[in-house]
């Protein structure tokens, strides 16, 4: 199976080109960028053929797509590839608006193509294990959520990341939608309401957009959660960042830090430069370096064995787009200053894959 | 200086063997029952008293650790003769009745202490001097959590009762809008929302408040008392333009205990329990004890009581409303 990648703007790119090529029976057909200078050092860093153009590397035939383009590029990539049946994963968030979102699904229900949204934390060994023992009903009915999706100020290589015209806004367009998403997995329920606050003081001399957001969802059934979704993690934080979140239930509480399994170095040379991009922050002194499961590689075997099965994948373009639309309600929220009503596409899971 | 103590539960016995340790003389107890009070009556060898207005008599100060919903009338009570008042946390049940506290007591030229303890731990106490100091830039955002179990007393459970209490927004999480306010600064708008995890039908078990702070700071601050006794964690996360700081009262505990035991009885009321030369309680009590005869500024005033009874009030209102809550300057 061929799979090309279209867009390597999003530092994802790197790592899910990594997993590409470990999984037995996949090949990277090669790589496709608007900025064919960025595609073309992509292509040499990785071994891979690049196209000078994303309809060039369409015409090669790839089975399948991973788009990890400037946000607001995701729609017209999706639809480019969707139109010529090929599948789709798409980098989160889905897509800027739900606008956009929307139209990529019904891109790719019009096709037949597979399109998934990638939210590896699904594919988070804890997550996932803390999710089966809620369905299990071993750990009670939960009732609210005290959760955490913080990291670092983009990289300065990538300013994209903080113009809001190509990444739908600051670090609530990049950190909320990741829990938005576990949340609605964890409950099986839709959002209705929506609490934003936002705020520029990290890095407030670096951007334009916000840095600091503090979002409350609340579901159908009356649950809520709580969510930092800021860049708030200091250059020298020991790691990238993380995702954490503590679940309340009738039956007390489970805490999961889905990035806890690290062993902790403290280096005084620089004998830590090349541990990797999922390690560590970017600075030397203490690090964290991660050893639990690679959730990327897991959620693209997901991809892949739906492709194989022709079957919906575990993460939809619809998980996808709901997410959207609480980011939207999100940003809604912060220009009003009150709670606001999650605007629903009124599509559902079984129609969208 | 001679000191009348209100209430006999854990905070009044807690009080009187601080304000022992201070120098001052405990002048008598005033309990519900002669019973509650009478191991504490016996230990410092006072009466115990069901007179309010003779316990004031005999005192120049008066410390009221009784439930919340008796707290205005008390004040009100001891400061039309002029006496000194230390008043528990929260300073009241409603805003209304703090703003008269305080008028009361400016009229009649007398101090009012409020007693914010968790000011006078040292990871809080230490937070702030850092932040204030610089080490974290300007307050982006911050958490704070304060997560324990149902308050179980045997009898006349005032806690879990909202109309004596205020339920966990007023009673637990006040600790945390003081401690977010003193770190950030005055607080502008308060969105709340309050569940019953455990215990379908009480009045809540769980809260999760979101403070925007003047400064432009927003502060999440979570309350439990829907854990598994015997759970009783504090912490909090700072986070500003040049770093940030964090405390976990778990990561920080120094003794680990594992032998193979039943375990141990636990108190009636979740509390924290780093071990210390100094209980924060006993430094809390020194400090108004030194501003009573030295007239000094306390670490948390009457108007800092005031100030987080407000975003208290605010959040109990943005619950029953379901909308952001403004806070304005108020009168003070």
């Amino acid at each position: 199976m061929k799979i090309g990648i279209l867009g390597t703007a999003h530092i994802h790119a790197d790592a899910y080109a990594g997993c590409l090529m470990t999984i037995p029976g996949i090949g990277i057909l090669g790589v496709a960028d608007d900025r064919p200078a960025r595609g073309a050092a992509f292509a040499q860093t990785f071994g891979i053929r690049h196209f000078e153009s994303c309809e060039a590397l369409l015409d090669a035939q790839p089975d399948g797509v991973i788009i990890t383009s400037e946000n607001s590029k995701h729609r017209i990539l999706a639809e480019k590839a969707a139109v010529r049946g090929v599948h789709i994963l798409c980098e989160k968030p889905l897509a800027t608006t739900p606008d956009d979102a929307r139209a990529m699904v019904e891109a790719a229900r019009r096709a037949g193509s597979v399109l998934m949204t990638a939210f590896p934390m699904r594919f988070s060994v804890p997550v996932r294990m803390v999710r089966d023992q809620l369905e299990a009903g071993k750990l009670g009915s939960p009732f609210c959520f005290n959760a955490s999706n913080q990291g670092m100020l983009p990289p300065g290589d990538r300013p994209w990341f903080t113009d809001p015209l190509l990444s739908g806004g600051g670090a609530v367009a990049d950190h909320l939608v990741h829990l938005a998403d576990i949340l609605r997995w964890y409950l099986g329920r839709e959002a209705i309401e929506v609490y934003a606050k936002s705020n520029r003081i990290f890095h407030a001399d670096k951007v334009a957009v916000e840095t600091g957001g503090m979002v409350v969802i609340s579901f159908e059934n009356g649950v809520f959660a709580s969510i930092d979704c800021s860049w708030s993690r200091p250059e020298n934080w020991p790691s990238w960042g993380g995702l954490s979140f503590d679940m309340i239930t009738d039956r007390g509480a489970v805490r999961v830090d889905a990035f806890k399994q690290n062993l902790t170095l403290y280096s005084t040379g620089d004998g830590v430069r090349d541990v990797g991009p999922s390690h560590g922050g970017r600075s030397a002194g203490l690090k964290w370096l991660y050893w639990g499961s690679d959730a990327n590689r897991a959620m693209i075997e997901e991809f892949v064995l739906a492709i194989r099965e022709g079957r919906p994948p575990a993460v939809t373009g619809d998980d996808g787009l709901r997410a959207v639309e609480i980011m939207d309600a999100a940003y809604r929220s912060i220009r009003k200053g009150q709670p606001v009503t999650v605007r629903s596409s009124g599509f559902n899971a079984a129609q969208s894959c | 200086m001679n000191v009348g103590i209100i209430g006999t539960g854990f905070m009044g016995s807690t009080h009187a063997a601080a304000w022992k340790k201070a120098g001052a003389e405990i002048s008598g107890f005033l309990a519900e029952t002669e019973e509650e009070a009478s191991s504490l009556s016996k230990l410092y060898g006072v009466p115990v008293l069901s007179d309010m207005d003779r316990l004031v008599e005999k005192s120049d100060v008066i410390d009221i650790c009784s439930p919340t919903h008796l707290h205005h009338r008390m004040v009100l009570r001891a400061a039309v003769p002029g006496k000194s008042i230390i008043c528990e946390k929260p300073l009241a049940r409603t805003v209304e009745q703090g703003e008269e506290m305080l008028r009361v007591c400016r009229e009649r030229g007398v101090q009012l202490f409020a007693a914010h303890v968790v000011r006078y731990f040292p990871e809080y106490a230490l937070a702030k001097a850092r932040v204030a100091a610089g080490d974290i830039g300007k307050v982006g955002t911050a958490q704070y959590r304060r997560l324990s179990y149902r308050p179980k007393k045997p009898v006349g459970n005032w806690f879990l009762d909202e109309e004596k209490s205020g339920g966990i927004l007023l009673d637990l999480m006040i600790h945390d809008f003081d401690i977010a306010r003193w770190i950030a600064g005055d607080v502008v708008s308060v969105y709340a929302k309050k569940v019953s995890a455990g215990f379908p039908g009480s009045s809540g078990d769980y809260g999760s408040v979101i403070l925007t702070h003047a400064s432009g700071a927003l502060s999440h601050v979570a309350g439990a008392w829907a854990y598994p006794p015997p759970v009783f964690r504090t912490g909090f996360e700072i986070s500003g333009s040049g770093g940030m700081m964090k405390h976990d009262s778990e990561e920080a505990s120094p003794i680990e205990v594992l032998l193979t035991q039943t375990r141990g009885e636990v108190p009636d009321v979740g509390l924290p329990s780093s071990p210390l030369s100094e209980s924060p309680y006993d430094l809390e009590i020194a400090d108004f004890c030194s501003c009573l005869r030295d007239g000094n500024e306390p670490r948390v005033t009457a108007q800092d009581g005031l100030a987080a009874l407000r975003i208290a009030g605010a959040a109990l209102e943005s619950v029953t409303s379901g909308a952001a809550v403004m806070i304005d300057g108020g009168g003070l």
